[in-house]
C-alpha cells in the first residue's frame, strides 16, 4: 500500500484546519467547559513536605464548612481500587506503586493526601485549608543521582531506590576497543527536570449513574479509550458501562496519555457521590504534581581512529523516576540506550540504563521521551570534534549513514530503513550557508562578539507496533444526504487530527472535502484506539481510513456504474461526483448515490448491500516507521551577562510525503520551541530539602515569541513502507532542538575552553562556565 | 487558584477610600490594577477580608504639566497611558523609556503607576525611576495630604512609608532642563520578566560640558531600589567624556550587601549583571547629554 485509494486532491495541500473556527474564536469545549446538573467540585490537600510519616489527619473542621459534601482520605478511597494497570504495560509488568491518596507516608511536595468535595471550587479550597495533617518529617531522597547510595528509601519495599535497570552487552566487552583506540572522548551531561506544561492543565469530570451502573467521564486526555479501560479495571465494572468523552484538549505532550493518581481519586469518589464530580488542576498544582520529565544524565563515550571514524560508543545512563512515575519508566526509558547510536556508522557499543526513585514529582512521558539519546550523542560529537581539531560538520560527514548503506541496524539491533540523515544534514547546512556562517563567526570574534552554530541529527521511531498501539480503526458513515462522517478514536490535543482525518477521508473516498466531517474522542461511538502518542496518528489513521474508505468507494463505484450503465472501472469519482466518458455529460453526485443506497434499494446492483457505512481496522506489520531530521541553530552569547540570543533556527526533516505541510510544520515549530525551552529556560527545580522552587510561570520559564527566532523548515521526502508512505512527525521537533542549541552555545564559547556539563544554560550558569574555564586555564598556565 | 473569601468595596472618592482603609484596618487592602495583588490572592499567599477597589477614583488618574517644573501623574494612571503620553516622553524621558520594560502590554494595560510604586518590588522599574529623578509622592489619609520624597518612601522589600490607612494619590516627577542624558538598562531572563538587575542614569552637563547634576539608580540589587550617591557626588564637576566607566561601575556597585539570590541568579551574578547595566546606561546617558 503506497497511496491511499483514490486521487490525492486534498492530501499534500495546506488545507485550512477544520478545528480552527471553534478553537480560535474561544468556543472549543475543554473539560472545564463541561457543566453537569448539581455538579460538585474537588480540591486536593497536598503534602508540603518532600517526605514525612502521616501521623493523623483531622477533617472535622473542613467537613463542617457550609457547602462541603465530603472529605476523603486514603482509607476512604484506596480500598475501592480493584485493579490498576496501563494497557501499554499489561497486568504482569513489574509496576511502580500508585495509591490514589497517600497512605501512611507522603513522598513528594504535592503528594495528594486528602480530597475535599464541595459545591464549588472556592469552598473546596477554603475547606482544604481547614484539613489538619500531622506530619512527622523524614529525611527525603531529593537527588536521584545519589539516591542509589542513599540509606533512605523513597518506598520502603524498594531499598536502594532502584526502579529497574536494563542494558546491552557488558561494558567490559568494549574495554579492549577503548584501550587500543587512538582517541577516546567522554563526557557527562546532566539534564534538568522539565514539565510538559500543556496550556490546559489536567482535569476530569466523572458522573456515576448508580441505577444503571454506568460511568461517564469527560477528560483532558490524549487517549479516551485508555481512560475507559483504566476506569473499568479500577472500579471493577464492565468496559462497555464506561463512556469517556473528550472534545478539545489543550495540549498533552505525553503527560495526558495515561490517567494519574488524581484521576483515580475522582473516579473512585464519583461512585460515592450523588452528582458529577469535577476536578480542574490549577497551574500551581500542575507544576507541583503533574509530573516531570527529561531528568537524567549519562556518561557517554566514543572511541575514534586517527581519521575521526567512530570505533565504538557506550552510554551509562541514569534517569530520575520521581516518587510515583506514570507508568513505570523502565519500558520507555530503555529507548534512550537503544537509540543512542543515532544515524551514525558505529561498529559496536553498548549501554546501561538505571531508573531511580526520588522524593520528587513522578516521571511522565514527554514528547520524545528518549530525547536524551540525542543530547548525549550530539553534544559528545561536538566535544570530540573540538578535541580532535576537526570541524564538527566534517566529523559527522565521516560517520553519518548514507542511503546506500540501508537497510542496516545499529549496534543495539534497531533496524533502520527508509531514512535520509545525510540528506537532511546537507539540506539544513545549505539553508544556513554553513561556510558563510563560519566566516561571519570569525569576523565577530575579532570584534569580541561570540557567535556559535550547533547541529543535531537524529533518527526516530514513529508509529511503533506495541500491542497497545499496533491497530487503529475507522468507521465511515455516508449519510443519506451524501454527507460523510468519519469516526476515529481521536485524542487530539491540538495535533490537527480532525483536519488530517478529513483530508485523508475525502481523498480515499473521492468525496468533496466540504462534505466530510469527523467525530472523535467519544468512546460510545468511535472505534477503539490508543489515542495520540508515539507519533502514530498520521500513519495509523491513514491505514484505518484507507481500509474503510476503500470498501465504501467500491460500493460507490458499483452503484454509479449500475445507474450510468457503464462498467465500474470506467467510472471516475472525484470531489463527490461520478462520471464516465461513455455516458456523455451524465453523472451522479454522492448525494444521489447515497439516496439510492438508502431509499432506492431495489435499484442497487446485485450483491451491493443497502446503506453506505463501513468499519475497518488497520494493523501495522511494521515494528516501527523511522523518521529523521537535522536541526541547525546559530546564536550569539553575551559573555558579560551570559545571555543567549538565538539568531537562526533551521530544521530539515523527512516525514515522508506530507498529508498537510502546515500541520507538519506546526508540529515541528511546537516541538522545537519546547526543546529551546529545555536548553535555555525551563527548570522544574527543587531545593536541597525537596521543596519545588518553580511553582508558577514566574519561575518556570517558558520561551515566548520574543525568545524564539523564525524557524525555517526544509523537507526531504523518503516514503515509509507504511500507509501512504507517511511517517510520524509529532515528537521529533522536541528531540532535535535542545542538543542543537546546547551545541551552538558550546561552539560560541569554544574560544574560552568552556565545558558544558549541566543544563539548562541559564545566563548565570553560562557566566559560571566562563569563570570555571578561566580558573582552569589560570591553573594550566 | 481561587482566592479566599473577601468583601469588595468600590468607594467613589479618595476620602471615602481612606476612610474605609482606616475603618477596616489591617484586614483591608487597596486594589488598583491588581497585577501583583491578584496573583498573590489567587495563590493564597495573601488573604484580606476586604478589598478596596480604586477604579472609581477619577481623581487618581491623569498626567499634568505643573507650573512648579514637575509633571504630575495620578497614581491610578495605567502604565499603558504613560507609555502613550507625549507629555511624559518629552518632559520625563527616563520614565517613558522605563515603561515598556514593565511586564507585557496586557500587564501595562491594567497595572498603574501608583500600584507599582506602592508594591515596591526592588526589581521594579518605577521605584528606581522615582528615586533617580527625586520624585515626590503624594499621599492621602484621614489625617490629610502629605508629600513624601521617593528616597523616604521606599523603606524595604515590598514596604513603603505609607500608613495602613494612607493612599498614594500621585507622583510629581521633576522636569530636568538643559543638556541632559537619560538611560535605563535592565537584564531579564525573558522580555517582560522582572529584572535580574537594572540601572538608571540621569545626568546634566553645564556650558563647559561638565556634570552639574548626576543620578545613578540600581534595581534588583537590594531590598529596594538604590542610589549610588557617593559615586554621583564624586562625578559632579567632571567631564563625563573623560570619566572612567569602570571606576564608576566599581564605585556604584561596591558595598552592595543585600543582593537577592534565587533560581535565576546568585548574588554575585546579579551584581555582575548590575555592573554591566550601569556601564551600558552610563554610556548611553553620556552619549545623549553630549551629542543629543
Amino acid at each position: 500500500m503506497t497511496r491511499t485509494v483514490g486521487d490525492a486532491t486534498y492530501v499534500g495541500t495546506r488545507t485550512l484546519r477544520v478545528e480552527d473556527l471553534r478553537l480560535l474564536t474561544g468556543t472549543g469545549t475543554y473539560v472545564d467547559d463541561v457543566i453537569r446538573p448539581g455538579m460538585l467540585h474537588a480540591c486536593f490537600v497536598r503534602s508540603p513536605m518532600a517526605r514525612a510519616r502521616i501521623l493523623g489527619i483531622d477533617v472535622s473542621e473542613a467537613s463542617q464548612l457550609d457547602g462541603v459534601h465530603a472529605v476523603f482520605v486514603a482509607q476512604d478511597l484506596n480500598p475501592g481500587v480493584r485493579e490498576q494497570w496501563y494497557t501499554l504495560n499489561g497486568p504482569d509488568d513489574p509496576d511502580t506503586p500508585r495509591p490514589p491518596l497517600a497512605e501512611g507516608e507522603v513522598r513528594f511536595v504535592g503528594d495528594p493526601v486528602a480530597m475535599v468535595v464541595a459545591d464549588d471550587r472556592y469552598i473546596a479550597e477554603d475547606a482544604a485549608e481547614l484539613v489538619v495533617v500531622d506530619y512527622d518529617p523524614l529525611p527525603p531522597v531529593v537527588d536521584y543521582a545519589t539516591a542509589l547510595d542513599s540509606t533512605e528509601s523513597v518506598h520502603a519495599d524498594r531499598p536502594g531506590n532502584l526502579v529497574g535497570q536494563l542494558g546491552g552487552r557488558p561494558m567490559a566487552d568494549l574495554e579492549p576497543v577503548f584501550e587500543n583506540a587512538p582517541h577516546v572522548v567522554s563526557q557527562t551531561v546532566y539534564q534538568q527536570s522539565h514539565g510538559p506544561v500543556p496550556m490546559e492543565t489536567r482535569g476530569i469530570v466523572a458522573e456515576w449513574a448508580a441505577a444503571g451502573g454506568e460511568m461517564t467521564i469527560w477528560a483532558a486526555t490524549q487517549s479516551p479509550h485508555e481512560v475507559r479501560s483504566f476506569c473499568a479495571r479500577l472500579l471493577g465494572i464492565a468496559e462497555h458501562r464506561v463512556r469517556v468523552v473528550m472534545r478539545d484538549t489543550g495540549g498533552g505532550f505525553g503527560q495526558k496519555v495515561l490517567p494519574q493518581r488524581e484521576d483515580m481519586c475522582v473516579m473512585l469518589a464519583a461512585t460515592k457521590l450523588p452528582a458529577a464530580l469535577k476536578w480542574i488542576e490549577d497551574r500551581q498544582e500542575h507544576l507541583l504534581a503533574a509530573g516531570q520529565a527529561r531528568h537524567e544524565h549519562g556518561e557517554a563515550r566514543m572511541a575514534f581512529d586517527d581519521d575521526g571514524r567512530i570505533l565504538a560508543a557506550t552510554l551509562d545512563h541514569v534517569q530520575d523516576a520521581g516518587a510515583y512515575p506514570t507508568p513505570s519508566p523502565v519500558q520507555s526509558g530503555v529507548a534512550v540506550g537503544m537509540l543512542f547510536p543515532g544515524p551514525y556508522r558505529i561498529p559496536e557499543g553498548t549501554f546501561s540504563s538505571r531508573f531511580v526513585f526520588s522524593n520528587t514529582s513522578g516521571r511522565v512521558a514527554y514528547r520524545g521521551p528518549w530525547q536524551y539519546e540525542s543530547m548525549a550523542r550530539e553534544t559528545l560529537l561536538d566535544t570530540a570534534a573540538r578535541q580532535l581539531c576537526l570541524d564538527p560538520v566534517e566529523l559527522r560527514r565521516r560517520n553519518m549513514l548514507s542511503r546506500d548503506e540501508l537497510p542496516t541496524a545499529n549496534f543495539n539491533g534497531m533496524p533502520y530503513d527508509h531514512i535520509s540523515p545525510r540528506e537532511t544534514f546537507e539540506q539544513a547546512l545549505k539553508m544556513l550557508d554553513y561556510e558563510a556562517f563560519r566566516r561571519e563567526q570569525a569576523r565577530a570574534r575579532e570584534q569580541g562578539r561570540y557567535l556559535g552554530v550547533g547541529t543535531c541529527t537524529y533518527v526516530e521511531p514513529t508509529a511503533g507496533a506495541t500491542p497497545f498501539h499496533a491497530t487503529e480503526g475507522a468507521t465511515i458513515r455516508i449519510e443519506p444526504s451524501g454527507k460523510v462522517n468519519v469516526y476515529v478514536a481521536g485524542g487530539s490535543c491540538g495535533n490537527s487530527l480532525e483536519t488530517t482525518v478529513v483530508q485523508l477521508t475525502a481523498d480515499a473516498l473521492g468525496a468533496a472535502i466540504e462534505d466530510v466531517s469527523t467525530v472523535q474522542g467519544d468512546t460510545a461511538v468511535t472505534p477503539y484506539g490508543a489515542g495520540t502518542g508515539g507519533s502514530r496518528s498520521g500513519p495509523m489513521t491513514a491505514g484505518a481510513i484507507a481500509r474503510t474508505a476503500g470498501e465504501l468507494r467500491e460500493r460507490i463505484l458499483a452503484i454509479a456504474a449500475h445507474k450510468l450503465e457503464v462498467p465500474a472501472e470506467e467510472v471516475e469519482f472525484i470531489r463527490g461526483r461520478a462520471t464516465s466518458k461513455r455516458s456523455g455529460g451524465a453523472g451522479l453526485t454522492l448525494a444521489e448515490i447515497a439516496d439510492i443506497a438508502y431509499y432506492q434499494v431495489h435499484a442497487l446492483p446485485p450483491g451491493v448491500p443497502a446503506g453506505l457505512e463501513a468499519s475497518g481496522r488497520y494493523h501495522t506489520p511494521h515494528l516501527m516507521i523511522w523518521a529523521n531530521a537535522t536541526h541547525v541553530c546559530t546564536c550569539e552569547v553575551d559573555v558579560v551577562t551570559g545571555e543567549v540570543t538565538l539568531l537562526r533556527y533551521i530544521v530539515s526533516e523527512d516525514c515522508g510525503p506530507m498529508i498537510n505541510p502546515s500541520v507538519v510544520e506546526g508540529q515541528i515549530f511546537g516541538g522545537t520551541v519546547q526543546g529551546i525551552g529545555g536548553a535555555l529556560y525551563e527548570h522544574l527545580a527543587y531545593d536541597e530539602d525537596g521543596n519545588p522552587v518553580s511553582t508558577t510561570f514566574m519561575d518556570y520559564l517558558l520561551p515566548t515569541a520574543t525568545e524564539v527566532p523564525v524557524i525555517e523548515v526544509g523537507h526531504v521526502e523518503t516514503p515509509s513502507p507504511g500507509p501512504g508512505g507517511y511517517k510520524g512527525v509529532g515528537e521529533g521537533g522536541a528531540i532535535g532542538s535542545a542538543p542543537a542549541v546546547v551545541n551552538a552555545v558550546a561552539d560560541a564559547l569554544a574560544p574560552f575552553g568552556v565545558r558544558i556539563s549541566r543544563l539548562p544554560l541559564t545566563p548565570s550558569s553560562i557566566v559560571g562556565l566562563l569563570e570555571e574555564a578561566r580558573a582552569r586555564q589560570a591553573v594550566t598556565r | 487558584m481561587k482566592p479566599a473569601p473577601f468583601t469588595y468595596h468600590a468607594p467613589a472618592g479618595g476620602d471615602e477610600a481612606v476612610g474605609l482603609l482606616a475603618e477596616l484596618g489591617e484586614e483591608a487592602k487597596a486594589i488598583a490594577g491588581g497585577q501583583s495583588l491578584v496573583p498573590m490572592l489567587a495563590l493564597r499567599l495573601a488573604a484580606f477580608g476586604h478589598l478596596v477597589d480604586l477604579r472609581r477614583l477619577d481623581e487618581l488618574r491623569g498626567i499634568e504639566r505643573r507650573g512648579d517644573g514637575t509633571v504630575w501623574i495620578g497614581a491610578g494612571t495605567t502604565q499603558a497611558t504613560v507609555q502613550r503620553s507625549d507629555e511624559v516622553r518629552a518632559a520625563v524621558p527616563l520614565l517613558a523609556r522605563a515603561t515598556p520594560l514593565i511586564g507585557h502590554f496586557q500587564i501595562r494595560s491594567r497595572g498603574t503607576v501608583g500600584g507599582s510604586l506602592a508594591h515596591a518590588d526592588s526589581a521594579a522599574e518605577y521605584p528606581a525611576v522615582a528615586l533617580t529623578l527625586d520624585a515626590e509622592l503624594e499621599a492621602l489619609s484621614p489625617r490629610g495630604r502629605r508629600t513624601i520624597p521617593a528616597e523616604r518612601f521606599l523603606t524595604g522589600m515590598w514596604s513603603t512609608a505609607l500608613a495602613e490607612d494612607e493612599l498614594l494619590t500621585g507622583v510629581n516627577f521633576p522636569v530636568w532642563k538643559g543638556r541632559c542624558g537619560f538611560a535605563v538598562e535592565e537584564f531579564a531572563r525573558r522580555s517582560g520578566d522582572f529584572a535580574i538587575a537594572g540601572a538608571t542614569v540621569a545626568l546634566r552637563v553645564d556650558g563647559d560640558g561638565r556634570l552639574d547634576r548626576c543620578a545613578i539608580g540600581l534595581f534588583g540589587l537590594g531590598a529596594t531600589a538604590i542610589r549610588a550617591r557617593g559615586t554621583e557626588a564624586a562625578l559632579i564637576g567632571s567631564d563625563p567624556a573623560e570619566a572612567d566607566a569602570e571606576e564608576i561601575v566599581r564605585s556604584a556597585t561596591e558595598g552592595l550587601d543585600s543582593v537577592p539570590s534565587d533560581l535565576h541568579g546568585s548574588a554575585p551574578y546579579r551584581t555582575r549583571v548590575g555592573a554591566a547595566m550601569v556601564t551600558r546606561a552610563w554610556r548611553r546617558a553620556v552619549q545623549e547629554a553630549l551629542h543629543g
